[in-house]
């Protein structure tokens, strides 16, 4: 059985939902979201290890249209941010056009019927328009370790924690030095008997200024709601500042080195773990972690640092690139996601067949980051050049709803049943993006990100601008850039 | 001697304007879309001190040249620091249409210039400015005053820091965290010649002069020129549209990403509002 919708949203992240509310809010009910998991929420549905956190500040890492006035603290936990996208979901009416447990399999655009036809777990859709909000950090990213397969104790992702898992008092390895490896690293110490921590290169750490908000703020926030874009607005422009950090301004990176270097030396005060914990490469090349717990963890007696790689596996040893083996009892592996190719792309047929991670084979790329030359008919969100180091991605994402919106109302306007992006306006503005990344720490700052295609040194993930700039380019539907028909 | 601004080489040079030494930096970005942007401080302030952020910033983007003022050999008045302006214009950018931003007591001469040389200032950018001193800014400047000559040099700093920010900004963080910024005062002679210039300007009669595409900037907690000032402007200059900043007068350390927005969305298309239109502040 085929099941039609006019429009078929993939992903029930903050992405998909935020889209499908502000569709919902202008009274359009003709759309069908599918989601492969049980629940709302992407990322913060997968994402609930031990101390797992966002690093954006709750009242701005969340949606401008649908504020929450008793976010427990400055940086709610996870599980907080995943109950406010449920939330949203219930509130704003999302559920009944959730098709939960229905995992894309496959999208191809059959050119006769003008039509996008996805397989899925639960059988054929077909829409008019697909919109993918399938997330950067959706897909956990396993190194290739030989001898994984020997290992015989507990191990798993830190996106796929196994919360039956019992870990107090075992022999612990994390590996990874990245966002998530931060946070897991203090939980972990204080359960383990011995932690190994598996870094490849250690990161920048800044203070982490959180705190619960009291009572009274609480209510003084839902009472007084525009208090709340008051503080959004010092938040946005407090961390929208250091974009400077990344165009490598000398006064800027003066500035960010004094605030790292800093918090290292007050708060680490062994050498030996000193010289393990100071990072070789340029500051903000990789993502500026915050928090005020991991070096305190890292200097804990049953915490060991192995500064080398996790090289390959025998059995319950695990061995580093620099041959040091460690026997252990559990590994959790916070080595990041798929971000450069991401898996949707081989599944996604346009024109003539050819799939989005041919096209991409040199690397990501999108008419303003969001629609692709012989894709017709298909909208990216979280696609490329649309993650952000230094702000909240959620102002990306709310910028590609706006656009989204826009060229939905332009289809619906001109009776359109084809959306084309002209593929001269895509060269264009790929080209822009290669313009604005020029001279950014990304590519100048002597490390390797998440955030550059191996394969063409282009930055392909991180939007180059402040974010403020996205939204002035991105956040409104331009005809002028597609065709119709 | 230098300041490094950018990751690129900035040219730097002199020139003598009245008997004063005036040092200008210059991006010299070959882009040549835009008009270069000129850059002209604020009282006790310099090229490196109000513009530490925005110059290198507005420099990713196009050609941008700054003015550090100086002392002439004379009598200090708006109209030195209006000669001298024009003269690194004219020394720089020889020929060519500029956008001239002006912060605080750099807007005020930014509009004289505007004012005298139409033909030249296309653009024109008034961030925190005015146009008449009036009795709530001739009130803090005499308290500025009495502290500057009573030697008080920590009381001086405390005061400024109060006045400069937006309460706040100020009322949201602990005196150590403001430390760094009430450290950073440093009052010179040339300074206090700024404050006693201040005292006395009146440019109302010039405005209707300025023929340039205007944006002003008020800060909504401004309480050293007041928005009411940038409102004043807004009605006095033909061509004129209006934004605020949710910020104190030092808008240039408390909202430099944000005053980037506004200059930088400007300097691309300056007809993007016409004039009489009050821009939305951005709600992110």
């Amino acid at each position: 059985m085929t099941t039609h919708t006019p429009l078929l949203i993939i992903g029930t992240g903050f992405a998909g939902l935020g889209l499908a509310m502000k569709l919902k809010r202008q009274g359009d009910n003709d759309f069908i979201i599918i989601e492969r998991s049980d629940d709302v929420g992407g990322t913060w549905r997968d994402n609930r290890y031990p101390g797992a956190a966002c690093d954006v500040p709750s009242h701005l890492y969340s949606y401008s249209f649908k504020l929450k006035s008793d976010w427990s603290r400055v940086f709610a936990p996870a599980t907080e941010i995943w109950e406010y996208m449920r939330w949203c979901a219930q509130d704003e009416g999302l559920m009944p056009h959730i098709h939960f447990n229905t995992n894309m399999l496959d999208a191809a655009w059959d050119e006769t019927s003008k039509l996008w036809r996805v397989q899925t777990s639960q059988g054929e859709y077909t829409a008019n328009v697909v919109v993918t909000a399938m997330g950067h950090l959706a897909d956990e990213k396993y190194p290739a370790i030989e001898g994984i397969e020997s290992f015989t104790g507990e191990k798993f992702h830190s996106a796929r924690w196994d919360h039956s898992a019992q870990l107090d008092g075992k022999r612990i390895a994390v590996v990874g030095s990245g966002a998530s490896a931060l946070q897991i690293i203090p939980e972990m110490a204080k359960i383990a008997s011995q932690l190994i921590v598996f870094q490849r290169s250690a990161p920048y750490v800044i203070p982490r200024p959180d705190r619960a908000y009291t009572e009274a703020e609480k209510r003084r926030f839902a009472r007084d709601p525009e208090s709340m874009e008051a503080l959004r607005s010092d938040l946005f422009w407090g961390m929208e500042y250091n974009y400077a950090q990344r165009r490598g301004i000398p006064k800027s990176i003066a500035e960010a080195y004094t605030m790292a270097n800093g918090h290292r030396e007050a708060q680490v005060s062994d050498p030996e773990v000193m010289k393990k914990v100071t990072p070789d490469y340029e500051i903000g090349c990789k993502r500026v972690l915050i928090s005020d717990v991991y070096y305190p963890a890292m200097q804990s007696a049953n915490v060991y640092i192995e500064a080398s790689a996790l090289e390959r596996i025998e059995g319950n040893s695990l061995i580093s690139q620099d041959g040091n083996a460690f026997e252990v009892d559990a590994v959790v592996f916070a080595t990041g996601f798929e971000a450069i190719e991401p898996p949707f792309a081989p599944h996604i047929h346009g024109r003539n067949g050819l799939t989005l991670s041919d096209y991409w084979s040199t690397g990501m790329q999108a008419l303003d980051s969001t629609t692709v030359a012989g894709f017709p008919n298909l909208f990216i969100m979280n696609g490329p050049n649309t993650g952000l180091g230094h702000n909240s991605v959620l102002y990306v994402v709310e910028s590609q709803i706006d656009y989204i919106v826009g060229g939905l109302a332009y289809m619906k306007e001109r009776s359109a049943t084809v959306l084309e992006p002209r593929p001269e306006s895509e060269t264009d503005y790929v080209d822009e993006m290669i313009d604005r990344a020029a001279g950014t720490v990304w590519l100048t700052g002597g490390c390797k990100n998440w955030y550059v295609d191996y394969r063409t040194n282009r930055l392909t993930v991180t939007w180059p601008d402040f974010a403020y700039a996205f939204r002035d380019s991105n956040g409104e539907f331009v005809p002028e850039h597609y065709a119709t028909a | 001697m230098g300041i490094v601004l950018t990751k690129d080489p900035v040219v730097e040079g002199e020139i003598l304007v009245d008997g004063a030494s005036l040092r200008y930096y210059d991006s010299m970005d070959s882009r040549g879309e835009r008009n270069p942007i000129v850059l002209v401080h604020g009282t006790t302030g310099s090229t490196a001190v109000h513009y530490g952020y925005l110059f290198p910033m507005l420099a990713t983007r196009q050609r941008v040249v700054s003015v550090d003022l100086g002392q002439p050999a004379g009598e200090l008045t708006i109209d030195s620091f209006r000669r001298q302006v024009e003269a690194v214009i004219d020394h720089v950018l020889a020929g060519q249409k500029v956008t001239l931003v002006g912060y605080s007591l750099g807007a005020v001469v930014a509009a004289t210039v505007a004012a005298d040389r139409p033909e030249i200032i296309e653009n024109l950018v008034l961030v925190a400015g005015w146009a008449k001193t009036d009795s709530q800014q001739l009130l803090r400047n005499s308290v500025w005053n009495a502290l500057y000559e009573s030697g008080n040099k920590d009381a001086l700093a405390q005061f400024t820091v109060f006045c400069a920010f937006g309460n706040p900004f100020v009322g949201a963080r602990t005196l150590d965290e403001l430390a760094p910024a009430i450290k950073a005062v440093n009052v010179t002679e040339f300074g206090a010649a700024q404050m006693q210039v201040n005292r006395d300007i009146d440019i109302v009669d010039r405005l209707d002069k300025i023929t340039a595409n205007t944006l002003v900037i008020g800060c909504e907690f401004d309480q050293m020129v007041p928005k009411r000032h940038s409102k004043d402007l807004f009605g006095a200059i033909e061509n004129a549209r209006y934004t605020e900043i949710p910020s104190g007068h030092a808008v240039v350390f408390e909202r430099p990403a944000e005053l980037h927005k506004q200059i930088d969305n400007f300097a691309a298309d300056p007809h993007r509002h016409p004039a009489g239109t009050i821009i939305p502040t951005v709600k992110p």
